[in-house]
């Protein structure tokens, strides 16, 4: 009987993966003869779905049960026919589930994979510790950017006079608007740092017409990662969300400048 | 929050933010060297920009710790890909609003939601409304203020249901077609 369980680190502590496919390592546990073995993810980024690929390797590695989290229907169908029985919906230590499914205490409504779970439900300690990790991890992977961005920041605030910013963005909204979507569209990231730089152009006395339509094509549109976006949804998906996304940065910065304005009592 | 984490946007990922970071600090030594007096005033923008933040982040670690501990990720993929026509598109745009992470880990997601008879508008929609992050509004609330946030909010929400459409429309055009 082997097992296997997608993880999202190679220790025994580490978290089961949130789902099937993008884990970092693969345990794989013979329970007659009693050998554990860690492998690390041998997945690589391509045309075909990180699913297929965990697929194609749980079924190579003869493996007879999987324990994992999310794992859509397509995916547990294909594992399912092949005689692969799926425990999904779980969340918790690989040491724990493992040693959990040992003594038969998962339940056979997991192995029937309705990973459904009711909001607020199921908030125990382990989900409590796992909750606090992701946070840590989440919010660590945000800070070296973050942090360079608030460097450049500095340097653009030290280097970069305002008059230069002035002879850039010529006070014509139309323009000012179109530039800022545009530097938005080229640049790509987390949201938080488009806040961040969109606060300091404005304290340059950039418009808040151009500020805005620089947050908003930074998190809609994405040249940077274009590419990827036509390989998984269609180039002609991809072109046509991406240029609806940019010309709608337009009238939403517009409006929400015009609606501040008329409203409230104008710019930030 | 709800996050796809995958080989490629994980540690990888850390790297190159922390080489971004460091790049910066390389520039700043280059530029320490050429007009030091400069870039110590840069230096000292930074820092003030940098404990400006403070706050705003540690809410948004609250924030960001609370909504881990309640949302799974398999309630996003069942709420992005179980439902059709405005259910559909209402479903899509709070699995938006509630997902996390690197778009790049959401692509195979999707792709099997595509595949599986989403509609393309339910996609364009999900992906809009990544760009709703109710956990950063600590941040924007900073630089912004409230007035300005909750009208771009509302905007970029009914701005995503105008997106879904446009996508309806044409996908729907060139069936006819």
């Amino acid at each position: 009987m082997k097992v296997a369980i997608p993880s999202e680190g190679p220790s025994l502590k580490s978290s089961i993966s949130r789902r099937l496919g993008t884990g970092v390592y693969f345990f794989l546990a013979d329970l007659e003869a009693e050998i554990l073995e860690c492998v690390e993810c041998p997945f690589s980024e391509g045309n075909q779905s990180l699913g297929v690929q965990a697929v194609v390797f749980i079924l190579g590695h003869d493996v007879d049960v999987l324990l994992t989290g999310y794992c859509s229907p397509a995916i547990r169908g294909h594992l399912e026919n092949n005689g692969v029985k799926v425990y999904s919906g779980l969340s918790g230590s690989v040491g724990e589930l493992l040693e959990e499914y040992k003594r038969g205490r998962l339940e056979k409504g997991q192995a029937q994979g309705q990973d459904k779970v009711a909001l607020g439900k199921g908030v125990g300690w382990t989900n409590i510790k796992n909750a606090a990790l992701r946070t840590r991890r989440q919010i660590s992977s945000m800070l070296p950017i973050m942090a360079g961005v608030v460097l450049l920041v500095g340097l653009f605030n030290g280097f970069v006079s305002k008059e230069f910013v002035a002879s850039v963005f010529s006070g014509n909204v139309i323009l000012d608007t179109f530039l800022g979507a545009w530097v938005g569209s080229v640049f790509a990231g987390n949201p938080i740092n488009s806040y961040v730089i969109g606060g300091e152009l404005l304290k340059q006395g950039v418009s808040l017409f151009a500020v805005t339509a620089f947050m908003l094509t930074w998190s809609t549109v994405g040249l940077v990662q274009l590419p990827a976006e036509m390989s998984a949804l269609g180039q002609r998906f991809a072109i046509l969300r991406n240029v609806v996304c940019f010309v709608l940065s337009f009238p939403i910065a517009m409006a929400t400048v015009f609606i501040l304005n008329r409203f409230f009592d104008g710019s930030p | 929050m709800v996050q796809f984490f995958s080989k490629s946007e994980g540690h990888p990922r850390m790297k190159s933010g922390g080489l971004f970071a460091i790049g910066v600090m390389l520039l700043y030594a280059i530029l320490f060297a050429l007009c030091p007096e400069k870039t110590l005033l840069a230096l000292k923008a930074s820092i003030k920009v940098a404990v400006s933040l403070g706050a705003p982040l540690l809410l948004v670690s609250v924030v960001l710790f609370l909504a881990n501990c309640f949302i799974r990720p398999a309630q996003v993929g069942t709420l992005l890909g179980s439902h059709v026509g405005v259910r559909g598109i209402l479903f899509a745009l709070f699995a938006g609003i509630l997902s996390a992470g690197p778009i790049f880990a959401w692509y195979p997601l999707l792709k099997e939601l595509k595949q599986q008879g989403a509609g393309e508008a339910t996609i364009a929609v999900f992906l809009y409304n990544r760009a709703v992050k109710p956990f950063l509004l600590p941040v924007m609330v900073t630089y912004y203020g409230w007035h300005y946030v909750v009208v771009l909010t509302v905007l970029m929400l009914l701005g995503s249901i105008v997106l879904g459409y446009i996508v309806q429309l044409l996908a729907l055009s060139r069936r006819n077609a």
